[in-house]
């Protein structure tokens, strides 16, 4: 039923001892019973859960459209009324506020975060169980310089006050970074909305936003996965597995377990480690949890393929592997057209350089 | 749309071209009118440059033809000439220092009162990003108590000045007055009022200070030391540390370099540097503080440095004066505790 271990860290001298991660994974068939799989993470985990609160608890849930739990997509609302009772009996008097903020959307170019709490039920829920929402796009925010990046970054102000922090990811694939999980869930406490000026920096920015605001707890809503076109325009996959830790890469490494995708295979997972100093933690899947091969979409998949087959291109500059990537694409769908109208432009660019 | 504000500019010197002009440009409520300076030569060429219709080197001829003028003269001159304008009914933005000393600033306070004329001392820090910054998070308590403030400012840099400047009379004092003031009106906006003091400058009966020292305790008991500069290479910022973490503020940077112990933010990360311009830096602080007076001419807001605001920090400077030790005096001897 459920697996939880001591992880290895795999850390470096550097780290102090007596900081070990924990991972538990627990089976969830029965997808409307959080507060059952609570319980069992209390009883066989119970390092997980905090035994004491500071007076704010943040919690991020993966609100990047607005698409039903159900799809795959987004963290199912169910969570804040089950996680919030938990935290009352440790701290009556907690404050709790989940955050999200606003971002481009697949079907739209500008998708507000109050929107997409008022139409997936975060709204209603949050009424009734005393719980506030937060749109990070609209809090007072400071921009903030991060290295190796070369534009500011925004950020809310909220990350300078002290709360402790829980992080709800999905398990999903995506066509750059092959699976999204927590450590990318942090995306969305940037407060642009439009943050595409920043993918040829992606893995650098969710390692400084893995630092700037570390989860205390993460959980990865692994009921029902999301394969094909992710993170948004795929399709779902019953996985009924709930992964739990008290480290965000440990449970990034479980969910590329679940996927059986080699972490290493995940660039933004390669670069926390790395920044980290740290391997990538051993994590053992339990007997009752079935991993299961994530699909991509087939032009994805081309693209996946053609890009980390170029990965010196993608280390360096996202945007220019997919202008590369683009044109082969189009060869290959129409390598008439391609040929008569690309090519020379592409020749007329180069000769003018 | 409101009418434009009519604006003087009275000097014409390396402030008003190098600052001021720019705010002036950039606040498109005003109407560049007239401007006047004693050289007749550089006040023509100037206004012929700068598409100023009326160049003058007669104060008067500015009454009834301006709203506002922005004074940016000598020091000895900042009182005489202030009054006048706001005599007259002409909003007054007065580079700092406001005045020598503090009977001078308490007359253009009167003068500002009796002629129904705003007065704004050109302490333009505070409206720098990385201050207001600075100012917000520090009103939320993520310092908890200050306990300790750094401010240094100082550069070998620097423009041609008139000899009134140096002249301890005409200048009311050399870096303290000139460069530490700044510093002096933030501390105070941002922590609290200056209380004990003890100063060392390397000033004399004929020529003014190039090098200040200012040692302080503020409101709530937090101790400090000013440096400021005209011929060394200083840090340039006000560093001000509390319980629960600090904050270094750039006087010649937009950045913020900020700590909060128990802040979520620096649970792995050791500090964070807010406020980098997307762009190659603009100081905007002037743009924003004469469009702070428009605004407040309109009605539509106050003036956030005021005559009373300009006054408090020239008071620490002459107090400082009045309480001047040696500069060769060793650190123990001017720490707290030593007399």
């Amino acid at each position: 039923m459920l697996n939880s271990s001591k992880v290895d860290r795999g850390s470096s001298d550097k780290e102090p001892l007596g900081n070990l991660s924990e991972v538990a994974i627990l089976r969830c068939e029965d997808h409307g019973n959080l507060v059952g799989v609570l319980t069992r993470l209390r009883s066989v985990a119970p390092r997980l859960l905090p035994a004491s609160l500071p007076p704010k608890v943040v919690i991020k849930p993966n609100l990047c459209d607005v698409v039903s739990w159900e799809a795959g997509v987004t963290t199912d609302p169910s969570w804040l009324p089950v996680l919030a009772a938990e935290l009352r009996v440790i701290r009556p008097d907690v404050q709790i506020v989940v955050i999200e903020s606003d971002a481009v959307s697949a079907y739209k170019n500008y998708r507000s975060c109050d929107e997409t709490y008022d139409r997936l039920g975060y709204r209603e829920i949050a009424r009734e169980n005393g719980i506030e929402l937060v749109n990070l796009s609209k809090s007072e925010s400071i921009e903030i310089s991060m290295d190796g990046i070369p534009m500011p970054i925004l950020i809310s102000e909220l990350f300078l006050e002290e709360f402790y922090f829980i992080s709800i990811a999905n398990l999903k694939v995506h066509p750059y970074e092959r699976m999204t999980a927590i450590l990318k869930n942090a995306l969305g406490l940037l407060t642009d909305a439009d943050i595409s000026s920043l993918h040829p920096y992606l893995s650098l920015l969710i390692s400084h936003l893995h630092r700037l605001c570390p989860p205390d707890l993460s959980i990865v809503d692994g009921r029902i996965g999301l394969q094909g076109q992710g993170p948004i325009l795929g399709d779902p996959v019953r996985m009924n597995s709930i992964i739990f830790s008290n480290d965000a890469l440990a449970a990034d490494v479980a969910a590329c377990k679940l996927m059986m995708i080699p972490p290493e295979e995940v660039p933004h997972l390669r670069k926390v480690a790395a920044d980290l100093e740290r391997k990538f933690p051993e994590v053992q899947l339990p007997a009752d949890i079935h991993p299961r091969s994530f699909a991509f979409n087939t032009t994805s998949h081309g693209d996946i393929l053609l890009k980390f087959a170029n990965k010196r291109f993608h280390r360096s500059s996202e945007l220019f592997t997919n202008r590369w990537l683009d044109r082969f694409l189009r060869f290959k769908r129409e390598p008439v057209k391609f040929a008569t109208e690309a090519v020379p432009r592409l020749v007329r660019r180069l000769h003018a350089r | 749309m409101p009418a434009r504000l009519r604006l003087g500019l009275v000097g014409a010197g390396p402030v008003v071209e190098r600052y001021h002009l720019r705010a002036v440009r950039g606040v498109p409520e005003v109407q560049p009118v007239a401007v006047v300076d004693i050289n007749e030569e550089r006040v023509c060429q100037f206004a012929l440059q700068q598409g100023f219709p009326l160049a003058t080197t007669r104060l008067q001829d500015l009454f009834g033809k301006v709203d506002l003028a922005i004074v940016a003269l000598p020091n000895s001159l900042h009182a005489s000439v202030t009054c006048e304008l706001l005599s007259n009914g002409i909003h007054v933005l007065c580079e700092k220092p406001m005045a020598r000393n503090v009977p001078e600033c308490q007359a253009m306070i009167e003068a500002a009162q009796d002629g129904g004329a705003l007065l704004c001392i050109g302490h333009n820090r505070r409206f720098r990003n990385n201050v207001n910054l600075a100012k917000r998070l520090m009103e939320r308590g993520i310092l908890g108590e200050v306990i300790q403030i750094e401010a240094e400012e100082g550069s070998t840099a620097d423009w041609p000045r008139s000899p009134a400047y140096f002249d301890p009379v005409q200048a009311g004092g050399g870096a303290l007055i000139d460069v530490g003031i700044h510093s002096i009106d933030l501390i105070r906006w941002l922590v609290g009022e200056f209380q004990e003091l003890k100063y060392a400058g390397d000033g004399t009966t004929t020529t003014v200070e190039s090098e200040a020292e200012l040692r302080f305790r503020v409101a709530n008991g937090a101790e400090g030391k000013l440096l400021a500069s005209r011929t060394r290479d200083l840090q340039q910022h006000i560093r001000i540390t509390g319980s629960e973490g600090y904050l270094d503020i750039g006087l010649w940077s937009d950045n913020l370099r900020m700590r909060s112990n128990k802040g979520k933010a620096f649970q792995q990360l050791p500090y964070l540097d807010a406020y980098v311009s997307r762009r190659p830096p603009q100081d905007a602080s002037f743009v924003l503080q004469l469009n702070n007076l428009v605004n407040a001419a309109r009605g539509e807001e106050k003036v956030l440095v005021d005559g009373f605001a300009g006054m408090a920090a020239v008071e620490v400077v002459t107090r400082a004066y009045d309480h001047s030790a040696a500069l060769d005096a060793s650190p123990a001897e001017l720490a707290w505790g030593n007399g």
